[in-house]
């Protein structure tokens, strides 16, 4: 883990917290190196030094040797004596206990199912961690995705380079690898997908980005078949029907009114197409005729099954 | 600045110490760093309570003799002051340690490490026990994810402008309850003072920012109210879509149970927004048929003659 530059204890209000931590801290790691406990508590050796200076003159009312702490930090290895009111940790405050809740559940949501062990030890702790903070039951995290991926993802798009990833299937419950070329990205019901032309199956596929694990470029020949991969951006014009929040967030519309026609444009005309679709009406698509088209005989089929 | 912190120790050390309570002179006397008039003793103490507290440190106030109504006295709880998670293993302060990395970039980073200093502090050995190489990281949340918790907490009132399905932008009042993250997004439940249901928000659609509202007296967070439910059922009904083998796999990946029909595989999806699950149908084409609900299929066939007509 990089370790930030060392923070400088300008606020009393944190210095105070701080020296209330490292008396129990050092109560478990007697004889800790002074070099080790600045890392720790992240300042620099010089102010760990300071701190302790500030520590060895505090104690119970009285404040003679035997009510002071007992510290020794000479030797640049660190211990204490007689501290026995701080000796145990404070408690966690509520933004801690907010940080731990939060990635533990986050934690399980990565956990095979069969560790069941490991799964029941992270729920007892983060209900004990949630009662202390008065929070239960408030605070969910699930299978966030590593922002290497999504940036990897993104580069990808851009430059429509292929990525080799690793895919966490749920329905076998295996881990592949695959080799895709990386089209859209789609949100969809608290979903992030990625809409990419597999090269494993021949065929498009949507992966959900939360269960790709890893991913790096990888060389990759175009498809030929497949109608996406004409080699340039699909130009297309909309027509707002309807103002909707849906069509805003897809096609990264600001401001829509009805009547409005806005111009964009994609890789691929499934995207095209199924976005317009998904829609439902609430945009007409006016141009490229061919998908224009299209779409109105494939609605017209569907709607043929639900009123045949 | 480190003799106000060294005053601030040995003020919690004092309080901590004394099993009775302890009067404001019997401080000023005892405690060293308490200097001045009077009066700058009374204004230093009462800073250095708040100051105190708003670390977390829960001072208690209270007669010093209960027979005689005289001097307020003060002392903190060793309970209180300590943490206290009952019994901690090895195997839990791995755990703690692999939940903490998951803010790292993110804005608890901070937050987290701080409480893991602490639990080391148990001096519990830790257990390096091979778990996972790493957990999948927080996206930062681009709001002050504290002051929300806090409001949770305290079943404060949110107040904020929210943008709707059609657009349109709503001014909302909620009792937040929940707080979760998935996929990247953030969201927040609560309780919607106007209609007394509980709605769930994403963050990025809130335009502008909170404010925040003494919450309702008397405010209880819903029955069986699991903010880890939130994207399952909210209600009882799904719906029933047939999907082709080998495709729809956005949708599968709702499905709370699927039974092959030949060609067609038949899935049940929770619902949790009608209007995104028409989208979604939509979306995959002549690939899903939806069988039932109802509603669902009117939502599908009006769009299909929209889409129709309009293209046609």
């Amino acid at each position: 883990m990089v370790k930030k530059d060392a923070r400088k204890a300008t606020n009393p209000l944190e210095h105070t917290a701080r020296l209330l931590d490292l008396v129990p801290y050092i109560n478990t790691h007697q004889g800790i190196s002074l070099v080790e406990l600045a890392e720790v508590f992240e300042v620099s050796a010089d102010q760990m030094a300071s701190d302790l200076t500030t520590l060895w003159m505090c104690g119970l009312p009285g404040y003679t040797p035997l009510e002071l702490m007992d510290l020794d930090f000479e030797s640049g290895y660190v211990t204490i004596r007689n501290a026995p009111t701080l000796a145990r940790p404070r408690s966690i405050t509520h933004e801690e206990g907010v940080a731990l809740v939060l990635g533990l559940d986050v934690l399980r949501s990565t956990i095979a199912t069969e560790r069941a062990d490991l799964i029941e030890a992270i729920s007892s702790l983060s209900h004990r961690i949630a009662d202390l903070i008065n929070l239960p039951l408030a605070l969910s995290a699930t299978s966030n995705f590593s922002p290497q991926v999504t940036s990897l993802i993104a580069d990808a798009i851009v430059q429509r380079g292929g990525l080799k990833i690793s895919y966490h299937s749920l329905y076998k419950d295996e881990i592949s690898s695959r080799v895709i070329l990386p089209l859209e990205m789609i949100e969809s019901q608290g979903y992030l997908y990625l809409h990419a032309y597999c090269y494993a199956v021949c065929d498009f596929r949507h992966f959900r980005v939360d269960r790709i694990q890893s991913a790096e470029s990888a060389e990759v020949e175009r498809p030929s078949s497949a109608p996406a991969q004409t080699p340039e951006k699909i130009d297309f014009e909309l027509q707002v029907v309807r103002p909707t929040r849906d069509v805003a967030e897809r096609f990264e519309q600001g401001d829509l009114q009805a009547g409005d026609i806005f111009k964009g444009s994609s890789f691929s005309q499934h995207w095209i197409a199924r976005s317009v679709s998904a829609a439902g009406g609430a945009v007409e698509l006016l141009s490229p005729a061919e998908i224009r088209s299209e779409l109105a005989n494939r609605a017209q089929s569907i709607l043929n099954r639900y009123q045949g | 600045m480190s003799r106000k912190s060294e005053r601030l120790i040995n003020l919690t050390i004092a309080l901590l110490a004394t099993k009775r309570f302890i009067t404001k002179s019997e401080l000023f006397k005892t405690v060293e760093g308490y200097e001045g008039s009077d009066e700058s003793k009374e204004r230093m103490f009462e800073r250095d309570k708040d100051d105190l507290r708003s670390l977390g440190i829960e001072i208690e106030v209270g007669s010093f003799d209960p027979l005689f109504n005289d001097e307020a006295g003060y002392r903190i709880k060793q309970e209180k002051y300590q943490l206290d998670l009952g019994e901690v293993t090895a195997l839990e302060i791995s755990l703690l340690s692999l939940a903490a990395t998951a803010w790292q970039g993110a804005s608890l980073d901070d937050a987290a490490q701080r409480a893991l200093v602490k639990l080391h502090s148990l001096g519990i050995a830790v257990d390096d026990a091979n778990l996972l190489d790493s957990v999948p990281a927080f996206s930062d949340a681009g709001f002050d994810l504290p002051m929300i918790t806090r409001a949770i907490a305290e079943h404060q009132i949110l107040e904020f402008t929210y943008r709707n399905f059609d657009l349109s932008e709503d001014e909302r009042r909620i009792v937040p309850i929940g707080l979760s993250t998935r996929s990247g997004l953030w969201y927040f439940t609560g309780v919607d003072q106007s209609i007394e249901e509980i709605r769930t928000f994403r963050f990025d659609r809130v335009i502008g920012n909170f404010v925040i509202k003494r919450g309702p007296k008397g405010f209880e967070t819903p029955e069986n109210f699991d903010s880890k439910r939130i994207f399952e059922t909210l209600s009882n009904t799904g719906a029933v879509i047939d999907v082709r083998r080998g495709k729809g796999a956005s949708l599968r990946a709702l499905a709370s149970s699927t039974k092959p029909l030949g060609e067609w595989d038949q899935i049940q999806v929770p619902i949790l927004d009608m209007k995104s699950l028409a989208a979604l149908v939509l979306w995959h084409g002549d690939d899903v048929y939806v069988q039932s609900p109802p509603e669902l299929r009117e939502i599908i066939i009006e769009s299909l003659k929209d889409l129709a007509r309009a293209h046609g």
